[in-house]
């Protein structure tokens, strides 16, 4: 059997009333969206858990580790916004490039961060975009205006953003 | 439009290097309360206009009149009048009943544009700084960090009953110091200003 290296198989985004904004998965035609928004879903309370203890710190590191494939890692911002990403170790053929290290011992937290930052870059400027109103991505205010639909993220700008973090992360990068 | 970002890296956190100036945040405050009325006053307008010509029939058919002809032109300018301006005599008395209720929305409309400023800044300003476990962090956050963005300054003074009652005082609030006070009155403004002991 050929080496596999890891790789981002789904990334999450989160928002304060634990709703979902933003789930895109990698690739994405071979990734069950069921059992990753059941992943997701399981991974909420082990922020709520860390919660009081973890004060220093946005980066969650390591929240679980699912299979021998999949794990999980969280970061959560200042203002409750929870990025979520799932590695697959397995997730690609592995290249010349792949030092050997780190398929044969595994990930450490550090080398989510990177992609936890860019994700935190790409958040802030959907922010900054005039369009985007938070409140209306929040269950609450679309229960009480009974409005129907997804209050998921639509900005086209913020989604291929993310698909690029996650396309581009590979263990070892300082920056994306 | 990603090359228009620079700021964005976390190194600049641009205190000294402000992109904005300080005249348009002081036209912009000067300009926002009124266009929060006129928003008001036009949202309630059009609910209005929504709302009324139920109403306007109603008149009219329970007036059947000799005058109907007339009726029926005093009706109509009378419904139309909010979306086109209308004559003096019912947009101000609209006003005067309407006050109370323009007011909470005008209150409302500034409560949540402050909202969403607040939110973005945070999002923005704190990406680096631990995340605040309680109210005391986060008006600390307030105090030295928003008000050293916002003012170039932090506050004076930070005052708490630790109850929950946080008083802060800033001795040269920048939005206050173009404004004129009366001759003699400063002072006094002033002192009636600071909190109660």
């Amino acid at each position: 059997m050929a080496t596999r290296a890891p790789a981002v198989a789904c990334i999450g985004i989160i928002g304060k009333q634990n709703n979902p904004l933003h789930i895109s998965l990698f690739p994405p035609d071979h990734r069950a969206p069921l059992e990753f928004s059941f992943l997701l879903s399981s991974c909420l309370d082990i922020f709520e858990a860390r919660l009081p203890q973890k004060t220093a710190d946005q980066d969650f590191g390591l929240l679980q580790a699912v299979d021998e494939r999949l794990a999980m890692y969280g970061w959560l911002t200042n203002t409750g916004v929870k990025f979520v990403i799932v590695v697959d170790l397995e997730g690609r053929p592995a290249t010349s490039s792949d030092s050997r290290s780190v398929i044969a011992a595994g990930l450490r937290d550090a080398d989510l961060k990177p992609a936890f930052r860019a994700l935190q870059s790409a958040y802030i400027g959907l922010l900054r975009n005039p369009f985007y109103d938070p409140d209306e991505h929040s269950p609450l205010t679309a229960n009480a205006e009974q409005r129907a639909g997804s209050t998921q993220i639509t900005s086209k700008r913020f989604i291929n953003e993310v698909k690029r973090i996650g396309e581009a992360w590979a263990p070892g990068l300082q920056s994306l | 439009m990603a090359t228009q970002q620079p700021e964005l890296s976390s190194s600049s956190t641009t205190t000294t290097d402000p992109f904005v100036s300080i005249s348009c945040l002081d036209f912009l405050l000067i300009e926002l309360v009124p266009m929060a009325y006129r928003i008001a006053a036009e949202l309630s307008a059009r609910e209005e206009d929504w709302t009324r010509p139920i109403g306007a029939l109603n008149t009219t058919t329970t007036t059947t009149g000799t005058s109907s002809r007339a009726q029926d032109t005093t009706s109509t300018t009378g419904g139309g009048g909010g979306g086109g301006g209308g004559d003096g005599g019912t947009a101000g008395s609209v006003a005067i009943v309407d006050d109370e209720e323009t007011r909470e929305a005008v209150f409302y409309r500034l409560e949540m544009l402050g909202y969403r400023v607040g939110l973005g800044i945070t999002e923005r300003f704190s990406r680096d700084k631990p995340r605040s476990t309680d109210a005391l962090d986060t008006i600390k956050f307030l105090c030295k960090d928003i008000w050293l963005l916002v003012f170039r300054k932090q506050i004076d003074n930070l005052k708490t009953n630790h109850r929950g009652i946080y008083v802060l005082t800033d001795n040269a609030f920048k939005p206050l110091t173009r404004m004129s006070a009366e001759r003699g009155q400063g002072d006094s403004m002033l002192a009636r200003a600071q909190p109660v002991r």
